[in-house]
């Protein structure tokens, strides 16, 4: 059942990004839109979930930052849609960037616990911040700019759909 | 627990409640399949699915984590492998939502210990083996549920095993990965866990899978803070724990062959193993990754019998050709199972908990 959701949301990627290219004006408003009420819904759900549960648990308050911050990601995301098609662009890079050093520092974690994944996973980091870099040197251009963000949602959702096919580790208990 | 208890130990269990070696093998072999019945296993024999003890990693792999999965996972493995303590607990100022996973942390001399074993009483001798499979996976498997859960089955950073030392005792910090296919390193504390999944329902947060196989070495001591337990420490002495399991095995087979008139939780028959002490302990407390070897030779030593290494295959032949199914050994053995995760799913449904699914 993950894995099915992996695949349809790295679908759903494939299909944003293809409409950012086609038609960068009104692609912007539709990733917009999708992103800030997806934001929106799963802070609602980390909040409620630190409440019932996990503000009794050893270090739950993780929970209730996620939520906050999804909460408010969101918000800020749906505040986007009137604003110069610029700030777009640099708000998406800027979590586009966030995502990718997220990804390397993954990465290193996963290194140092042995895990054979942490290739894959620093190759996809490190692609996802120099999209990022790219993106911002030809920020004034914007048509250059949002075909580069394009593929690189597009090699992010090839990345998600391929990780979903991979072998997962679980501690079988006996 | 692991092949070398639920196997070797618990025959030798079973000699010294009384058990002819036959009857031994029987036991220890129907308390060790616990562990291999899955669905797999049963289509492939043409057996009731719901009789499935245990579920293999693809198995889990493809298992839905919504309500129904849950519950599905929920009743194999609270039944067979992390026996709920008490499904009354109390806590205050806990919403429903949390106490049903609260309420199904396993421990030992619970309520539904007792009722495991009375039901096995008067039934054939599978059914003994599935009571003692349960009994001492209380004892290994205690601070963890058999649902997934991260408000209960997570655990942190600060987790210490205690090594003997020359001097006494010293603790070393546990490292936890999650390399697929690499052993355990005990002498340098090394071990595989399940990742972490922030998601509370995430099958990586079942059981004990996220404190690796630690609850099924039986040397391994350690401290750590459970998720569930208002930042308090627990220390888990596996060696006492498992001599613990081993004592009540005893007992409780030698109520189910009539030799005492009643199984009572919280009691133990330490005087029967008193010759063999000193040898259970210097098995239990041996840094290696399974004691099947020590506990065979143990076996072997009291009944003067050789005892066959486990063979999953072993009774499949004749439950395939049997017209009466019932009369084998996989037949007991699955209506055994099927009888004993009822039990368990109806006291959990009946104390108001819908993690194991409605029981009519």
């Amino acid at each position: 059942m993950h894995r099915i959701k992996e695949i349809i949301s790295g679908l759903f990627m494939i299909l944003g990004a293809a409409i950012m290219i086609s038609d960068p004006q009104y692609g912007y408003m539709f990733v917009i839109l999708v992103l800030a009420l997806l934001l929106i819904v799963l802070g609602i759900k980390r909040l409620f979930y630190y409440f019932t549960m996990a503000r009794f648990m050893v270090d739950g308050k993780e929970s209730l930052y996620k939520g906050v911050l999804l909460l408010d990601f969101g918000a800020l995301t749906g505040s986007l849609t009137d604003v110069p098609q610029f700030y777009v662009l640099a708000y998406l890079i800027a979590i586009h960037a966030f995502t990718g050093l997220v990804e390397i520092l993954r990465a290193r974690e996963a290194r140092s616990q042995g895990a054979k994944m942490w290739r894959m996973k620093m190759l996809h980091g490190i692609i996802d911040l120099v999209m990022a870099v790219i993106c911002i040197i030809f920020i004034n251009e914007e048509s250059i700019a949002v075909l580069i963000y394009g593929i690189g949602l597009i090699y992010s959702a090839i990345i998600k759909i391929s990780m979903a096919f991979r072998k997962t580790k679980f501690v079988y208990i006996q | 627990m692991q092949e070398d208890f639920h196997y070797y130990a618990t025959y030798a269990a079973a000699i010294l409640a009384g058990y002819t070696h036959k009857e031994s093998l029987d036991i220890a072999y129907s308390a060790q399949f616990v562990d291999l019945c899955s669905r797999t296993l049963l289509s492939k024999i043409k057996a009731p699915l719901k009789a499935a003890t245990t579920q293999l990693q693809l198995e889990m792999m493809d298992a839905r984590t919504d309500i129904a999965g849950l519950q599905d996972i929920t009743r194999i493995w609270a039944s067979f492998h992390f026996l709920p303590l008490d499904l009354y607990a109390v806590k205050e100022k806990r919403p429903k939502r949390y106490m049903n996973k609260y309420r199904l942390i396993c421990g030992p001399n619970g309520e539904l210990v007792k009722k495991t074993v009375d039901l096995a009483k008067d039934k054939p001798l599978p059914s003994t083996g599935i009571a003692m499979h349960v009994l001492a996976d209380t004892w290994a498997h205690s601070y963890f549920a058999g649902t997934p859960s991260l408000v209960i089955n997570n655990t942190t950073d600060e987790f210490y095993e205690i090594i003997t030392t020359e001097t006494g005792s010293a603790e070393r910090k546990m490292q936890f990965r999650h390399n697929p296919g690499a052993d355990d390193i005990l002498d340098e504390s090394i071990y595989t866990n399940s990742i972490y999944q922030g998601s509370e329902n995430s099958i990586m947060n079942l059981g004990h899978a996220r404190a690796g196989h630690l609850p099924d070495y039986s040397f391994a001591r350690y401290r750590y803070l459970p998720a569930w337990n208002d930042y308090k420490d627990v220390i888990k002495d596996n060696p006492s724990d498992y001599l613990n399991a081993f004592c009540q095995m005893i007992r409780a087979m030698r109520f189910l062959r009539s030799d005492l008139p009643v199984f009572e939780t919280h009691e133990y028959d330490y005087d029967i193993i008193k010759p063999y002490e000193d040898r259970i302990r210097t098995i239990l407390t041996k840094r290696q990754p399974i004691a099947s070897g020590d506990w065979k030779a143990f076996g072997q030593e009291l009944s003067s019998e050789s005892i066959d290494d486990f063979d999953i295959n072993r009774y499949q032949d004749e439950y395939l050709s049997a017209v009466d199914k019932n009369s084998t050994f996989l037949g007991q053995f699955i209506n055994g199972s099927i009888a004993h995760k009822g039990m368990v799913c109806r006291q959990i449904f009946e104390s108001g908990n819908m993690l194991a699914g409605f029981v009519g």
